[in-house]
């Protein structure tokens, strides 16, 4: 499975897959304009690696700012990840921020509020 | 020949608050470029994380709003953008603008004036609504949660404009209180 080594740009993130160790790795802004269409590669990504094993898949965040398209992306992406729980997959997201920046703890929490599986929001100094 | 009274133009942003200003066709670079101003400018004014994420998030919206709805409507003109954030009253504002079609005009105000009755309860529940509504297939951008995000991100009413214009066309904006 090939992965993805999407370089940030200044209104999208870096993206990294590692389909070993089911990692998925995002750092950054994001705001595309076109976001479904800039996230297409990262969202077959992750619908192949799920479909190909039942291993675990972490997904690594340490993302700022994100827009409403980008928002709706993400959600799409950890309901797939939902469901793949519902069915005994073990899913863990781990979103870090800022501390001094709430706002992104918000925006995390909110996310959150709709998953099941393992969801740990880590406010670094 | 007559020239522009830059001077005068000036007293007036001055007078307003006027942080930054734009008037124009808009560009996917441009909202980038301005949007990177007006970051680095909160910074250097030790404007807080939350508002400077708040100010620059309502921004986007806005602008990528005006985007996305000139070229969907393929109206000549829509992609001409007025785009003002001013900070007054210990609170910054963000008003964005641009021509848009009298039908869809009608449809943005009546869209906003019914989100500005919401509180923030109301406007998180719409919100998580349409983030579970499945998006139009083929639709690139636009999830429909824009206006909902720039009403939760205000810290009071979203003040909407709607001034008729010929041809069918009207002139559309949003002043946004963070």
């Amino acid at each position: 499975m090939k992965d993805l080594n999407i370089v940030s740009t200044q209104a999208t993130p870096l993206i990294e897959t590692d389909s070993n160790r089911g990692v998925v790795y995002m750092e950054g802004d994001s705001y595309p304009e076109n976001s479904f269409e800039f996230y297409s590669e990262l969202v077959a990504w992750v619908t192949t690696y799920l479909k190909s094993n039942d291993r675990p898949m972490t997904v690594e965040l340490a993302l700022l700012y994100l827009n409403t398209s980008s928002i709706k992306v993400l959600m799409d992406i950890f309901d797939e990840l939902e469901e793949h729980h519902q069915k005994g997959r073990d899913v863990t997201v781990n979103w870090r921020y800022d501390v001094d920046n709430e706002r992104v703890a918000e925006l995390a929490e909110e996310f959150k509020e709709d998953c099941s599986f393992a969801f740990n929001i880590i406010g670094q100094e | 020949m007559s020239v522009p009274d830059l001077f005068d133009l000036r007293k007036r942003f001055d007078n307003e608050k006027i942080l930054l200003c734009f008037n124009g066709p808009i560009s996917r670079s441009l909202i980038e470029e301005i949007g990177n101003a007006l970051r680095n400018y909160m910074k250097s004014e030790q404007a807080s994380p939350a508002d400077a994420l708040d100010v620059f998030a309502v921004y986007i919206e806005l602008t990528q709003n005006i985007r996305h709805y000139a070229l969907a409507s393929k109206l000549l003109g829509a992609d001409t953008a007025t785009v003002v954030v001013s900070y007054r009253d210990g609170h910054y504002h963000v008003s964005a603008g641009n021509i848009v079609r009298q039908e869809d005009g009608q449809r943005l105000m009546d869209q906003v004036v019914m989100l500005a009755a919401l509180d923030k309860v109301g406007l998180k529940k719409i919100y998580k609504e349409q983030l579970r509504k499945p998006r139009d297939v083929g639709a690139t951008s636009g999830a429909g949660l824009g206006l909902i995000d720039i009403a939760r991100k205000a810290s009071a009413p979203v003040v909407p404009t709607l001034q008729l214009l010929d041809n069918g066309t009207s002139y559309f904006s949003l002043s946004v209180q963070i």
